[in-house]
């Protein structure tokens, strides 16, 4: 940050803990614990919010600031660090996950917005000693990645694409693939890839898999 | 085979997949800010917020005040820092703006840093800090009043030979046709998608350091001496880099005021610095101006070019990259006369970034070879072919070896180049005028000063240690195919360890150094390890290598053979009575001083090559370019783009297509899309997110097609190898250009080219 936006962060704060606790609302009150929560007094922002996220079929509850990102919340507090944080403002992709089956951009997202929600990270997609995803074994086949960096956010959003109906061509996929910047560049490669593990991908959704 | 893994042909290596693939689509590659450590306490930055001047104040009070903050660090409480100059190489200090002020030498200058329990907090505690400056006139880059310009040939020893070789002036009067014209090329960012992170943690007087970094040894060696500790109390890993393209080659300020935090703290210290604190806390590729006199013969023959460079640093630093030294290297030019200009600006010190020299300076001599084949009305592959060398126009020496036409006629005929029509604005499809242009390729073959370690155990199994780096360069793979190679045994039984100064030292990861560099260690280490089992198997009173003469014997499918005889490893181990071999090398350039292991130790790496050998060294490509240029809206697509090259061994053709395929989409988006604004009054960058700074993204991909062209170069260092990372990027910006000249008639000479330059 540079000194001289300052002036703009005690409005910016208020409005992050607004958009907060307007989003956190409506998922509160079909979450299975947010029913007495969302009936109590408003609450001291500086508290530490209970949360309680299904992370690749885990539950986990935990207690954050109520600014904390879904981004850290899995890096810092869960020790899930296959998420990266490229930017911090939604304009990389290298924190794609997938929450309900969707993809959404983890460092967006505040971590008490998506309580009681179901998430997938590239850890939920196969185990040590296991086979790989065929999105991931693409990924490896096409040699789709160079630094890696940007690559657990590529999968993700890759897997996302194909549940979407969204790789159906190479133009497609470049579209939609479009959020999730690889500074190798290795573009063409990543194409490839999610047309290698496209028929797989979508099997494995048809059988309620990731 | 597919498109991602070329067949391998003459003098190339197995398209092995990348030893560290699965760890990276797994999310288990741990970079240096996902290393677990117990209870971190969390950094933010403060920047400044002015470019010039003096901090009058810090107001701590409301920041202190924020629930969970520890500790704020100011130019007040960090004065035991010690100050590292800055040093153009391998090993300096990024920078000589170390101090967090009370003098402000740019925008974006870490003046502060807040330590918190949270990194909520911290962030909170930062925006909180109230500065209050006395703000000067800053000048941000050329033309601005302030500005100070230097011939760098008066500055350094490095310097003092610049190009320049019989009289340009008279030869330019004789041309029949000359070109003279002004190129320029903005300020670009690394931008690795991985944020610059430090991680400290202390035990006791020893510290560790998480940190991207592309040279372990030179970090620890710079940390240490600017916390004034020894060297031995200091450990840096880095098992991956996400991306760096230069960007982390040498010590920035962040890292020591993070291990003076931890330690002051007792508490391990993790900072994440943001994506715009990133274009200011690092380095960065300054903006660069040229003028050429370009002049020929009407048969195409060149007879004199003259190249003057300005270069933008910083106030205090003579950062230069001067690449006349290649550019005078290209072509037969008869005369040469160069010179580099630095000027100094009110900004951040520029650094190294992919490609240093040759990407600005080749942009511009490949570009005014183009303007010159127009105006004489000759092909501009035929007129490159018509001026190729096989000697330098400087020195006489001869190059190693140069394959550059047969890039040329190889990427020519892939690209159907024989359809041009030459005049400009004559080809179209439908709204769209298309251009096509083509441009060379080169980078220096650097070798340089390197270690390693390899162990081979009697069940075959190998284990190479060398402090190197694997930015995606594939380095995992490739080292462990050498090892794989020398030792006989298969890939899969190699494990290649790097990233760790706890490792044997490796040079700094620049120059494309690393695969001929560490392969040549590791052949070293891997030679004693045959000579011993040779020895071993040779000399034996029985068995069926008894008596054979060692020269005979070769390593191979887990075995030690010679002709018509064989025994397997186990057995050679049984008669050393030993388990396992383990040998550490040493390898240097030919003229590299007698103490370069030592400095490479103390963080001090030698590399030669280029144009400093006996031979010249380089590595060459051609590279084609199809634009497409809407008739009323002017925007540029790249449909298609061909290149070919040649880079003396190709160890793995996966990992050197990748690496130039990358390089090859840099190079169109240093054409079309990259430039860091700056504010003209209060030299600031603009645009410091991703959103603002224009990457490529996959939609702006379409086809790009490798060729390897077979070359074989045995004077470039044992390996064979000629480095290939920094060479797809070069010339490209060029081949775009002169594609967008050849689309449109239009001649945009300063980068990048956005429509509105067009219209």
């Amino acid at each position: 940050m540079s000194n001289n936006r300052a002036s703009f962060t005690p409005s910016r704060r208020k409005f992050l803990m607004t958009t907060a606790s307007s989003a956190a609302g409506p998922v509160i009150a079909r979450a299975f614990t947010g029913e007495a929560r969302a009936q109590s007094a408003p609450r001291n922002q500086r508290e530490p919010v209970g949360v309680r996220l299904e992370v690749n079929g885990h539950v986990q509850d935990l207690s954050l600031d109520v600014r904390t990102t879904l981004l850290d919340a899995l890096r810092e507090h869960l020790g899930l660090t296959g998420s990266k944080k490229g930017c911090d403002q939604g304009q990389c992709g290298a924190c794609t996950v997938l929450v309900d089956g969707r993809r959404v951009l983890g460092c967006l997202t505040l971590a008490a917005s998506v309580d009681g929600r179901s998430i997938t990270t590239i850890e939920g997609l196969t185990s040590p000693g296991q086979e790989l995803h065929p999105m991931q074994q693409a990924f490896v086949d096409q040699d789709a990645f160079q630094c890696g960096y940007c690559t657990s956010g590529q999968i993700m959003s890759a897997i996302g694409c194909v549940h979407e109906g969204h790789a159906e061509n190479d133009a497609d996929i470049r579209e939609y693939m479009s959020g999730n910047l690889c500074r190798c560049a290795a573009y063409p490669n990543i194409v490839a890839a999610i047309k290698q593990a496209k028929a797989a991908t979508q099997s494995r959704l048809a059988s309620k898999e990731t | 085979m597919s498109a991602a893994a070329p067949q391998p042909l003459a003098n190339m290596g197995a398209p092995e997949p990348r030893m560290d693939g699965r760890a990276k689509v797994t999310g288990e590659a741990r970079y240096p800010s996902d290393m677990p450590v117990s209870n971190p306490a969390f950094a933010f930055l403060v920047t400044s917020a002015i470019a010039k001047g003096r901090i009058n104040a810090i107001d701590q009070m409301r920041a202190r005040a924020v629930p969970g903050v520890l500790d704020i660090f100011t130019h007040e409480n960090t004065g035991d820092l010690k100050e590292i100059k800055f040093a153009s190489g391998g090993a300096g200090a990024s920078t000589s703006i170390q101090q967090l002020g009370p003098e402000v030498f740019h925008d974006g200058q870490i003046i502060a840093m807040v330590v918190a329990d949270t990194f909520e907090a911290a962030r909170e505690a930062a925006y909180a800090l109230k500065v209050d400056y006395a703000e000067a006139p800053a000048a941000p880059s050329f033309d601005s009043p302030g500005v100070e310009t230097e011939d760098v040939t008066q500055l350094h020893d490095s310097a003092k030979d610049i190009p320049s070789v019989g009289d340009v002036e008279a030869a330019l009067a004789g041309a029949d046709v000359v070109v003279d014209a002004q190129y320029g090329t903005p300020t670009q960012h690394h931008n690795p998608i991985e944020l610059f992170t430090t991680t400290c943690v202390w035990n006791g007087d020893r510290l560790t350091v998480h940190e991207p970094s592309q040279f372990m040894y030179g970090l620890k060696n710079n940390v240490a001496r600017k916390l004034d500790v020894g060297p031995e109390q200091v450990r840096t890993i880095s098992h991956f880099v996400g991306g760096a393209f230069g960007s982390k080659a040498q010590l920035t300020p962040r890292t020591g005021l993070v291990a003076f935090a931890a330690r002051k703290l007792h508490r391990p210290v993790k900072l994440v610095a943001t994506r715009d604190q990133g274009f200011t806390i690092a380095t960065y590729r300054a903006e660069t101006r040229h003028r050429i006199r370009l002049g020929a013969r009407r048969d195409g023959k060149l007879v004199g070019y003259e190249h003057e460079g300005f270069e933008i640093t910083s106030r205090p630093d003579k950062y230069f990259v001067a690449g006349v030294e290649d550019a005078a290297r290209l072509y037969a030019y008869g005369a040469v006369k160069t010179k580099v200009n630095i000027v100094h600006a009110d900004r951040n010190t520029p650094g190294f970034m992919r490609s240093p020299p040759v990407v600005p300076y080749i942009y511009a001599i490949e570009t005014a070879m183009d303007e010159l084949a127009a105006k004489l009305g000759m092909d501009p592959v035929e007129f490159r072919r018509v001026n190729d060398t096989t000697t330098d126009p400087i020195s006489g020496k001869p190059y190693s070896s140069r394959s550059l036409m047969q890039c040329y006629d190889q990427a020519a005929a892939a690209f159907r180049w024989m359809a041009r029509d030459p005049h400009p604005g004559s080809m179209r499809d439908g709204d769209w005028l298309i251009g096509w242009g083509c441009a060379t390729a080169v980078y220096p073959t650097h070798f340089g000063s390197a270690t390693a370690r390899v162990r081979l155990l009697a069940n075959g199994d190998v284990r190479v240690q060398t402090a190197a780096h694997d930015l995606g360069t594939g380095a995992y793979t490739v080292i462990g195919q050498m090892a794989a190679e020398r030792l006989g045994v298969p890939f899969s039984a190699v494990k290649t360890e790097l990233g760790d100064s706890e490792l044997p030292p490796a040079s700094v990861a620049g120059g494309s150094n690393t695969t001929a560099s560490c392969c040549s260690a590791v052949m070293k280490a891997c030679h004693a390890i045959r000579a011993k089992l040779f020895h071993a198997a040779a000399t034996a009173n029985e068995g069926p290598l008894a008596g054979q003469q060692i020269s005979g014997l070769t390593l191979r499918d887990g075995k030690v053979a010679a002709e018509g005889a064989e025994e397997p490893l186990a057995e050679t181990f049984k008669r050393l009575g030993v388990g396992a071999i383990e040998e550490y090398a040493e390898s240097a350039p030919p003229g590299a001083p007698a103490d370069a292991i030592a400095s490479l130790y103390a963080g001090k790496p030698t590399l030669s090559g280029g144009a400093h050998g006996k031979k010249l060294m380089y590595a060459f490509g051609a590279e084609f370019v199809e634009v497409r240029v809407h008739k009323d809206t002017c925007e540029i697509r790249v449909p298609r783009a061909v290149g070919a090259f040649a880079g003396g061994r190709i160890m793995n053709t996966r990992t050197a297509h990748s690496q130039l395929m990358g390089g090859m989409i840099w190079g169109i988006s240093s054409a079309l899309h990259e430039a860091t604004e700056i504010d003209p009054v209060r030299a600031r960058y603009v645009n410091d997110n991703l959103a603002d700074y224009l990457v490529p993204v996959n939609a702006d991909v379409q086809a790009v097609d490798v060729i390897l062209v077979p070359e074989v170069d045995p004077d470039v260092n044992p390996a064979g190898v000629k480095g290939l990372g920094e060479l797809g990027n070069v010339g490209t910006a060029a081949a775009v250009s002169n594609a967008v000249y050849h689309a449109t008639g239009r001649r945009i000479r300063q980068l990048p080219i956005r429509l509105e330059k067009l219209l």
